[in-house]
């Protein structure tokens, strides 16, 4: 990395959030601070089964209840609107589908699926009467885990499909079979990851406006573009007559990614009042949303050397009920990102995709990549641990080396640059590695359990899947006004992350502006260019490349303006540097060649007065051309990051305790270093919940047991550590500055980490990791298996 | 059918209607009008609602409206003086301490409050003050690192004069 | 709509729960949250934030506590073991300023830090009703999760926490920052060690304990603090599980967290460090 100092608001510095001043000060306005005139409030009733045939709903009493103006049914409902159209179409991968609609028609298939909607003039009228909804329900019998779900005899949740499983795919190549019948130790695990969800302190929120044939929906969602489409979709409404508006977002974390029943719900509700509807959702539907449920049974071959020449991995991921939303569709990631960073050409991944009558998954950082990490990161520890090697050793032997970046997976990813053991070598300097393991073997004397662990993260970012919305290019307009301020629209939003300022960066240091005459303009259908909102760490890769070439596009038309304003030769060496045009010793202000520009139109010459410019931007490396084995490669950009992560175990009530956290991360070149290290944090910290303290649990019933932040346990400032930061810059040689996404790394490297941390604390106990959450009872749990394991005589 | 609260928020004299079992948060945003102290879980767990009471720190969807009558309500809209930024945000700006920005009420009159009370407060005492508000976004450190240097500067501050 | 009635006085109180039909608002941070999700639906509350029921009067003899006392100026009080419990409630300042141990006590929720502690001090709770008002001890009080000896006519005007002379110790396990305590302990370190247990069992659990003569390492003493505590389980009906840990998980883990009450009582005691 480079030490020399960068100028303020240029790329690679680090200037303040440009919208710190209205969020300080509680200016900013997020869904619910909207309240125009006339304004209705929407409440939805959800099932209280888990899975059953809807008999009747009664409204009556609802319909009679103070201040109520419309209570809508499922059947009601079907008659002005459509199924909701998929994200990405289970259809598009060869597997089963449903139709997704607002409300329930005839049958729900998990706990708080919504049946109905109750709308009135206040939040507490609406709440009041939509405890007054009877439904009454055939109750069938449910299925809440996913391997029960794929018996014979299971209950069908989708009756039209053979069984429950959405898509079974084969992936990876090569013979990792005959790799491991040939390999000298063949080391075999398991892996459950728990479910965990995303909770943004803000939740979910919709405002929908229908007024002269025309709907506008504010919403806190990341992808104002796509939910236009979807709504046109299910509401039969053209598109040039929705208006979406992102309001400010307060986190999202891919559960504001659109595809809920609630988006097609309240737009209707406001057609069919004819007034704005507005719905918030309540802490209890928003910890709903699952993040993550898999369980991976593994296999791998290594050579006595600790070189991993095979993998089998068998997956089996439990999505619960079927969504619109992106969300069911992570585990096929969780194989692709497979064998992550290792030189692993024979593998062969079998993954299952299952219902079961939980809530949906719903998109979450990390988009099941953070899984792939996750169990070969145990999978290299326990090479290590049957070998008796060094995991770092074991780790640096299985890299995939520097010189043969591109690399092409066994899976098909194209991986484009990055340098492993630099990471690794990073890493051990920072937590001066053979020192530690010193100290450990001291505090293993004194009874301690102190455990350190390495986890290795691969993260692809910024991706595209043909035929869906998830798109890998988008577009800016950058527009200069008379007066030489510059208006950037892009179709890139911002949940709270920060892009806003990256670009503001960009822009100005593509045209040689001070940062202040940049005004950003994102999340408005009506104002912005076709895109695609935030997702997969895309924004900075192509919100940032599309605003660099418009940005280039202004800067090159106000050189040639300046050419003739200042009576410059062709040969003259123009600059732009801080709102100045120099050239040869004479120099004019910008915003003096603005208003020439478009003032002076005809009197300059043959020169077409506009300063705006519309780019999209595609980067390289993505190839949806099949080959050979049939694979495609639809990413641009592989982030890298190493973690380490030092615990202290307490083997009387198995408490974890982190006592050190290190990521060396590398995401190319970075456009605000600080925003990079908050988007960096902020996911590490995800991962450390759901390696120790989150976990969505629900009752034999179907009901969400852990329902507020008393009984699903996000970590809060005492439980994280200084997670110490350090970087590593191999630029990417497919996109415009050479960035890679930075959005998610560091949940997969987090849970790797810490689960490799602790089974190396509980080393003596002999335990084997084989689950997150590591919480005090499942790491009892874990070091009692390990017991009944020794005692049986299994050795 | 609704009850009058009369209250005092940010200094101005507020007499507003209310149900019985509105809560305070509700009051505050829907019927003063102020919606910078925020709506995260209605369960006092998360912060978001922070708002002082009678000069103490209070999440304000544990209230009940007619609860506060007759009491002095500051909220997030108070800190900063006109446009000039409180040390505090200022401070919260500088380190990166938000990114979304959603639990800055919390945050905010927390860090302000402590720095106001326990001018010495050290590390533990820090977090002993913002584990009450939860952040999704950005694991923490940087908020600690704000209070730490709001707390440190308003030391120095101290020492000086 | 809800009736809502804010008392000036403990008369005025008493006299507004006569009906036996209200929920009583202490700090709040509990019972409003349930009225907001529904878990209750009260046709009245009495709110106490007028009631005059805070502070706290020191005699020769102990501490009289008022019910409405908040953590905030519990922790910065004298008295035993409850001011230094104020210091550790979880939840931010914000909700050390508002809840208030009376209303933790009537709340009885067995992840809750104050039952076990009242226990400990054997502190003795005034009741008010219309009928009359009657004092019971704490270990009494607490019938069960989330119920208590008190009526629905009957306000719980103050705890009465005799002096304590001896040295005491707590120690409270959480599974992360955010939980509800999953086990705590408080003990009184005498001849004899009292030490109350709370979270593991529905209502706190009072053990009458040999003092370690080696240190609370020792396995001989633990199997002891093992024994006791399985008995006291077993008394009550077994160990109490809830979303965060199941209840066998509690009881395994009691023993360790009762000796580090103790460990940390006999450290306050000899000021030495403790095995």
């Amino acid at each position: 990395m480079t030490s020399a100092p960068v100028q303020e608001g240029r790329i690679g510095a680090s200037p303040r959030k440009r919208d710190g001043a209205t969020l300080l000060t509680g200016r900013a306005l997020f869904l619910d601070d909207y309240a125009p005139t006339g304004l209705l409030h929407a409440v939805v009733v959800r099932s209280t089964v888990a899975h059953g045939r809807i008999l009747t709903i009664d409204t009556a009493a609802a319909e009679g209840s103070d201040g109520v103006v419309l209570v809508l049914t499922g059947e009601q409902a079907a008659q002005h609107a459509g199924p909701v159209p998929y994200f990405i179409d289970p259809a598009a991968r060869g597997g089963n589908r449903t139709d997704i609609r607002c409300l329930q028609v005839d049958k729900v298939v998990h706990h708080g699926q919504p049946v109905a909607a109750v709308v009135a003039g206040t939040r507490l009228q609406a709440e009041a009467a939509a405890r007054l909804v009877e439904v009454e329900y055939d109750v069938l019998p449910h299925v809440l885990d996913a391997t029960a779900a794929m018996a014979p005899d299971a209950p069908r949740i989708y009756e039209d499909w053979p069984g429950n499983v959405i898509t079974h795919n084969r992936y990876g190549s090569g013979d990792a079979d005959s790799r491991l019948a040939e390999s000298d130790v063949v080391v075999s695990g398991e892996l459950h990851i728990g479910r965990t969800t995303t909770s943004p302190i803000e939740p979910r929120g919709y405002l929908a406006s229908w007024a002269d044939d025309r709907l506008t929906v504010h919403a806190s969602c990341q992808n104002p573009h796509q939910m236009r489409w979807m709504l046109s979709v299910s509401l039969g409404i053209d598109e040039s007559r929705i208006r979406i508006v992102t309001a400010k977002v307060g986190g999202s974390f891919g559960l504001k990614m659109q595809g809920h029943p609630e988006e097609t719900l309240i737009a209707l509700l406001s057609i069919l009042t004819g007034r704005p509807v507005k719905w918030i959702e309540d802490r209890r539907e928003t910890l709903m949303a699952g993040a993550r449920e898999q369980v991976h049974r593994f296999r791998v071959g290594a050579r006595r050397d600790g070189r991993i020449l095979g993998l089998v991995n068998e997956i089996t991921a439990d999505v619960g009920a079927l969504t619109a939303q992106a969300g069911w569709a992570m585990p096929n990631m969780s194989a692709t990102t497979q064998p992550s960073g290792y030189a692993v050409q024979d593998c062969r991944i079998e993954l299952d995709i299952v219902c079961t009558n939980k809530p949906p998954l719903n998109a979450a950082r990390g988009f099941g990549k953070d899984a792939a990490h996750f169990v070969m990161e145990r999978a290299v520890d326990l090479v290590a641990r049957e070998l008796d090697l060094d995991p770092a050793d074991v780790r640096r032997i299985n890299f995939i080396p520097t010189d043969e970046f591109p690399y092409r997976t066994s899976t098909g990813l194209n991986i484009d640059s990055g340098d492993f053991h630099g990471l690794l070598d990073k890493v051990l300097d920072a937590v001066d590695y053979p020192a530690l393991r010193e100290r450990q073997q001291a505090a293993r004397a004194e009874g301690r359990c102190l455990g350190i662990g390495l986890g290795f993260e691969l993260t692809p970012e910024s991706s595209d899947s043909p035929g869906t919305f998830v798109s890998g290019f988008d577009t800016t307009t950058v527009r200069m006004s008379v007066t030489g301020s510059v208006t950037v629209l892009t179709g890139v939003t911002s949940p709270g992350g920060g892009n806003d300022t990256g670009l503001a960066q960009i822009v100005s240091d593509e045209i040689g502006i001070p940062i202040d005459w940049v005004e950003l303009v994102q999340g408005d259908t009506d104002r912005c260019p076709n895109g695609f909102g935030n997702f997969s760490g895309r924004s900075m890769v192509v919100g940032g490349g599309s605003a660099t070439l418009a940005a280039r596009d202004v800067r090159d038309k106000l050189v040639d303006a300046a050419r003739r304003l200042m009576g410059l030769g062709e040969g003259d060496e123009v600059t732009i540097g801080d709102g100045v045009v120099s050239a040869g010793g004479t120099s004019m202000a910008v915003p003096d060649v603005a208003r020439g520009l478009l003032t002076r139109a005809f009197a300059i010459g043959d020169i077409e007065p506009v300063l705006e410019s519309t780019r999209a931007y595609k980067p390289g490396n993505i190839n949806h051309v099949p080959d050979e084995l049939g694979r495609i490669q639809p990413y641009p950009t592989y982030s890298s990051s190493l973690h380490a992560a030092v615990v202290d175990v307490d083997p009387e009530t198995g408490k974890v305790t982190l006592l050190d956290y290190v990521m060396a991360h590398d995401c190319g070149t970075m456009i605000n270093p600080a925003l990079v290290e908050g988007q960096a944090r902020g996911a590490v910290t995800m991962g450390l919940g759901s390696a120790l303290s989150e976990q969505l649990r629900f009752a034999q019933d179907g009901s969400l047991a852990s329902n507020r932040f008393k009984s699903y346990l996000l970590p809060r400032a005492g439980d994280v550590p200084l997670l110490r930061m350090l970087h590593q810059v191999t630029p990417s040689p497919f996109t415009m500055h050479g960035n890679k996404g930075a959005g998610e790394a560091g949940v997969g490297g987090a849970q790797a980490s810490v689960a490799n941390a602790v089974e190396d604390a509980l080393a003596s106990y002999g335990v084997t990791v084989d689950r997150v959450p590591l919480n005090p009872p499942a790491v009892l749990d874990l070091m009692d298996a390990a017991m009944a394991a020794s005692d049986g005589g299994a050795r | 059918m609704s009850c009058p609260l009369r209250l005092t928020v940010n200094g101005v004299p507020r007499c507003v209607e209310v149900e019985t079992q509105t809560l305070l948060v509700h009051a505050i945003r829907e019927q003063v009008g102020l919606t910078g102290t925020h709506v995260g879980c209605l369960t006092g767990d998360c912060g978001a609602c922070t708002v002082m009471v009678d000069g103490e720190t209070t999440k304000s969807c544990s209230v009940l409206a007619l609860s506060a009558e007759g009491t002095e309500v500051e909220t997030v809209e108070s800190i900063a003086d006109g446009d000039e930024l409180h040390p505090v945000q200022e401070v919260f700006w500088d380190e990166f301490a938000f990114q979304c920005g959603f639990c800055l009420p919390g945050m905010l009159l927390t860090a302000k409050e402590l720095v106001e009370q326990q001018p010495d407060a050290d590390e533990g005492e820090i977090l002993r003050a913002i584990n009450g508000n939860l952040c999704r976004c950005t694991g923490y450190n940087t908020i600690v690192a704000a209070v730490r240097r709001v707390v440190r500067e308003a030391r120095a501050e101290r020492g000086a004069g | 709509m809800m009736r809502y009635a804010r008392p000036e006085s403990l008369d005025e109180a008493v006299a507004a729960l006569a009906d036996g039909d209200a929920t009583v608002v202490g700090g709040g941070t509990m019972v409003v949250p349930d009225m907001t999700h529904g878990r209750t639906r009260p046709a009245a509350v009495v709110d106490l934030c007028r009631a005059g029921l805070g502070g706290i009067e020191a005699d020769g003899t102990g501490w009289t506590v008022g019910a409405m006392t908040s953590y905030a100026v519990l922790e910065r009080s004298l008295v035993p073991l409850l001011a230094r419990v104020a210091h550790g409630i979880t939840g931010g300042p914000q909700i050390r300023h508002r809840g208030t141990v009376g209303g933790s006590a009537c709340y009885a929720n067995p992840g809750s830090d104050i039952p076990a502690v009242l226990v400990a001090l054997r502190a003795r709770l005034l009741l008010v009703g219309a009928q009359g008002s009657r004092e019971v001890a704490a270990r009494d009080f607490f019938r069960d999760a989330f119920e208590t000896l008190r009526r629905p006519d009957e306000l719980l005007a103050t705890m009465r926490v005799p002096a304590v002379e001896l040295p005491f110790g707590y120690h409270k396990f959480k599974l992360a920052e955010g939980s509800w305590p999953i086990v705590t302990a408080a003990c009184v370190a005498g001849e004899r060690l009292r030490v109350a247990v709370g979270g593991a069992a529905a209502v706190p659990l009072l053990l009458d304990l040999d003092r370690p003569s080696v240190g609370t390492a020792d396995p001989a003493w633990r199997d002891h603090v093992r024994h006791e505590v399985a008995r006291a389980l077993s008394d009550v009906g077994g160990p109490f599980d809830d979303v965060l840990a199941p209840g066998a998980y509690k009881a395994r883990i009691a023993p360790a967290i009762v000796a580090r009450a103790v460990a940390d009582a006999l450290q306050a005691y000899s000021g030495e460090e403790s095995a």
